[in-house]
């Protein structure tokens, strides 16, 4: 998208080489009104936007502003300046001054614009906004004056010390950890929108400038310190929220739909088998879990431990899964597609049917199972609260933690399964079934596997999810809630970890912060599908090898695959 | 006996109406092997029309001739979404691997239902489709059931069934007596060779996409008539009953679709009458549905008419 924008905003090659010594001065005096904007007050009302009238006290918006500056002016350096000679092959600064030219404008804008609404007029807007807004505007037109850099050097060739790079992860992992502590932090729509900015400006710079590929080929050299630097960094998440249990509610949910939507992935994203009735696993997990409770509606008089529970939840799911994964053997694509929708609308009928008087009593039909009691292990009970180093974990908190050790199962798994013998087979099943049978790969076994690892996995996070929303109804588990999850496997990258996991944050979080488009967040999300398919199949981060299958004529994308391969297999 | 002919007479009903929408799947599918998962709401969308243009123009009217314009007015709608959505949605993915148009589809699915239950009541003068909306009632094919012996039959009934005749004669002559048949049969056989031989398959895709509208717009206010009411959500199941009614007929052969959809409506009938205990019933028959689906799906992929065999992963 940025990209986009940036070539249709390019200026003619003579306007460049005309004016272009003016680029560098103007960028700077940019930067320089834009920090002097930051430090006046943006607005005369103080309740809007979090507090932006005070002078010479900047406020979290206006931060923000100085934080996108200091790294414009940290590029506009490494254009002319000392870090020239360090950072000058390396770093595409002038495409990353386009971009932050760019968004900082757009942040600009979009404050003079929230405080204008939200406090009824552009009177509101003091001349600190004015100032910020007009260094913007000048940051934007010097960088479009600016030449690009002839000749940079391949940044897979970037060399620093390893200690550097894991620092590097490190910062990056604590910046996401205080981001999305803050983000969540914002309660009124406006902040939020423009936090979401700011982090889409930082994220644009970092492509543009190559900061990101750099970053992806040092943390393939470091993959299991970023691993363990995302689970630190998601593991310290609940001590930020300060004892409240607003956000880790929404979190809980967050993770739920991603461990889920993890053990799609190994459907549709590593086996190519699409599945549309995936919620049913979930379900079958989560209706398990609840007749094996201690709740007063619960259908079956066995009370075994949370343990037995889990196993009994992920058994059935998976029994369900083979179940479901046998017609496999006979059809496949679009065919699938609609045998596991109809599986998905079977299960919703069923365990609305099993009421008593269409069929045995199970599920207490659309009423569902409610009154769920908290989980209780040993003698650690979910639904209280503890303290631990002085800072109160209430119920939400703990489901989290229960919740992240999950996920964390559920991504080892799909690694592991994703690097060895049988994830090998998938992707020659997902890419040629044909081909990859007549090499011997059990085609059908493996699919079944498939059908039947993904299903326990959801399975599992049915089991807490029944707890942790306290009821199961039919209901939970339409179809549309399928949809959901296999649109964050498209939206995020089909077959990758941190797409889909990515991809999970962004479909359950957008939605409850944003409550004012509550109403259209189906229309959206349908919108999203079809723009998503039509202009970014393989997902936001895709993995190069989907990409390719997505864009099967674009010849250095090939070559760049097979060097990939290359690189994993000398490894 | 009544007993069966009351189901057979029910099941045929309901078989007409899958029918009548089951022929867009097939037709779209045979020719650019799509699966239109938004056609369902093609359906739904005709049924909207078709009340727009009764509310538009005769409000509280009751007489039979609106009948027809109520038809043209499903049938604009229906066509108009079809095609655009072919424009704007399909063709840029018609290279595409399968996954991407199944997705789009399931976008574009819930993007009209939404657009339908949000934006319904904002044009002057017509209700909020976030709830049922009562459907006209009009003289002749709406009224009191005729009864033969201990037989009822709904007026509206009739009415689908005999659409579904007339439907069905125009298709095959449109199919096979025109120029514009001949060639949708050229390019669902193959359409490399059907371009080279001066077929515009662009414009043959989209005959398909219009032709299956039409159809579904006719079922859309066939459903409004017998249910007396629509609402935003009714083209999610009847199309995934039309769906398997094309599958079951053999997807791609549109006889296949008009005797899946009878059989189909048929055996859900006699499913709600002879299955026994406590799975029996209407509240199981959706299941019945489904579960035939999946069988025929897994034991004759190519239906019971048979089509081109189907092998793509």
């Amino acid at each position: 998208m940025n990209e986009r924008i940036t070539e249709r905003l390019k200026l003619p090659d003579s306007v460049v080489q005309k004016y272009g010594r003016f680029g560098w001065p103007l960028g700077l005096a940019g930067v320089a009104l834009v920090i002097v904007g930051a430090f006046l007050s943006w607005s005369y009302d103080p309740d809007v936007l979090g507090d932006l009238s005070l002078n010479l006290y900047p406020g979290g918006l206006q931060i923000l502003a100085i934080i996108i500056a200091l790294v414009s002016l940290a590029l506009l350096l490494i254009v002319r300046g000392p870090l020239k000679p360090r950072f000058g092959p390396w770093v595409d600064a002038a495409l990353g001054l386009r971009a932050a030219g760019t968004w900082l404008l757009i942040y600009m804008a979009l404050i003079v614009a929230g405080i204008s609404a939200e406090a009824g007029g552009l009177i509101n807007v003091n001349p600190g906004g004015w100032v910020a807004l007009l260094g913007a505007l000048l940051l934007f037109a010097g960088s479009r004056l600016i030449a690009p850099s002839a000749e940079l050097r391949d940044l897979s060739e970037a060399k620093v010390p390893s200690s550097l790079e894991i620092l590097v992860i490190a910062v990056m992992m604590a910046a996401i950890l205080f981001g999305a502590a803050y983000a969540l932090g914002r309660e009124d729509a406006w902040s939020f929108v423009l936090f979401l900015v700011f982090a889409g400006g930082l994220i644009a710079i970092g492509v543009r400038t190559g900061f990101v590929t750099w970053f992806g080929h040092s943390s393939i050299r470091n993959r299991k310190v970023l691993t363990l630097a995302a689970f630190v960094v998601a593991f310290f998440f609940p001590f930020t929220q300060g004892g409240s249990d607003a956000n880790m509610s929404i979190a809980t949910q967050v993770l739920i739909f991603a461990a889920t939507a993890m053990g799609l992935n190994i459907v549709v994203g590593l086996a190519g088998l699409l599945d549309l009735g995936y919620v049913a696993f979930l379900g079958a997990g989560a209706y398990v879990a609840a007749m094996l409770s201690n709740s007063a509606f619960a259908t079956i008089d066995w009370k075994p431990p949370f343990v037995v529970v889990m196993l009994c939840g992920a058994g059935v799911a998976a029994t369900l899964g083979l179940i479901i994964g046998s017609p496999t053997l006979r059809v496949s694509g679009d065919y699938l597609a609609i045998v596991t929708l109809g599986f998905g609308e079977i299960f919703r009928l069923s365990m609305f049917n099993l009421d008593g008087t269409n069929g045995p009593l199970l599920t207490n039909g659309p009423n569902g199972i409610p009154a769920i009691p908290d989980l209780e292990i040993g003698s650690f009970n979910f639904g209280d609260t503890h303290e631990v180093l002085g800072i109160e974990l209430a119920r939400f908190s703990n489901y989290y933690f229960l919740l992240l050790a999950l996920l964390a199962f559920v991504i080892l798994v799909f690694t592991r399964l994703n690097n060895s013998r049988i994830g090998r087979g998938w992707v020659a099943i997902r890419e040629d079934e044909k081909a990859a049978e007549a090499m011997g790969v059990n085609t059908f076994g493996l699919k079944l596997l498939a059908f039947a690892v993904g299903a326990f996995l959801a399975g599992l996070a049915g089991t807490i999810k029944a707890h942790q929303d306290v009821a199961v109804s039919p209901d939970q588990y339409i179809f549309l809630e399928s949809a959901f999850l296999l649109a964050a496997i498209v939206l995020g990258g089909m077959g990758t970890v941190a797409g889909v996991l990515l991809g999970a944050t962004i479909l359950k979080l957008l939605p409850e912060k944003l409550r004012f488009f509550s109403e259209y967040r189906l229309l959206f999300f349908g919108l999203l599908l079809v723009l998503m398919m039509r202009f970014r199949p393989e997902g936001l981060v895709a993995s190069r090898r989907r990409q390719l299958e997505f864009h099967e004529e674009d010849e250095e994308l090939a070559v760049a695959v097979e060097s990939e391969l290359a690189e994993e297999v000398g490894k | 006996m009544d007993q069966f002919f009351q189901q057979l007479i029910n099941g045929l009903t309901l078989g007409s109406l899958y029918a009548l929408i089951a022929v867009g799947y097939t037709v779209v599918y045979g020719i650019v092997q799509l699966i239109n998962f938004a056609h369902g709401e093609v359906f739904m969308i005709g049924a909207f029309g078709a009340l727009s243009t009764y509310l538009l123009l005769f409000d509280d009217q009751t007489q039979v001739w609106i009948l027809p314009i109520m038809l043209i007015g499903a049938i604009a709608a229906s066509v108009i979404t079809a095609v655009l959505m072919e424009r704007v949605a399909y063709r840029p993915l018609r290279n595409a691997p399968r996954l991407a148009p199944l997705i789009t589809a399931i976008g574009i699915s819930v993007f009209l239902q939404e657009a339908v239950r949000l934006f319904y009541d904002k044009i002057p003068g017509f209700p909020s489709a976030k709830q049922r909306i009562p459907f006209p009632q009009i003289d002749v094919v709406t009224g009191p059931a005729i009864q033969i012996g201990d037989v009822t039959i709904q007026r509206a009934g009739i009415f689908t069934m005999a659409a579904l005749a007339v439907c069905s004669a125009l298709l095959w002559y449109f199919v096979n007596r025109t120029r514009l048949g001949r060639g949708m049969q050229a390019v669902s056989q193959d359409p490399d060779t059907a371009s080279l031989m001066g077929i515009n398959v662009d414009r043959i895709i989209v005959v398909a996409f219009a032709m299956g509208a039409v159809l579904a717009a006719i079922a859309g206010v066939s459903q409004g008539l017998q249910n007396s009411n629509i609402d935003f959500r009714m083209g999610f199941l009847a199309g995934l009953k039309a769906f398997t009614a094309a599958v079951l007929g053999g997807i791609g052969n549109i006889q296949g679709a008009v005797v899946g959809g009878l059989v189909l409506g048929v055996v859900e009938a006699m499913a709600i009458e002879y299955i026994p205990g406590q799975f029996g019933g209407s509240s199981w028959k959706d299941v019945w549905a489904f579960v035939i689906l999946i069988l025929v799906l897994v034991f004759r992929p190519q239906g019971l008419l048979g089509a081109r065999v189907v092998d793509r992963a």
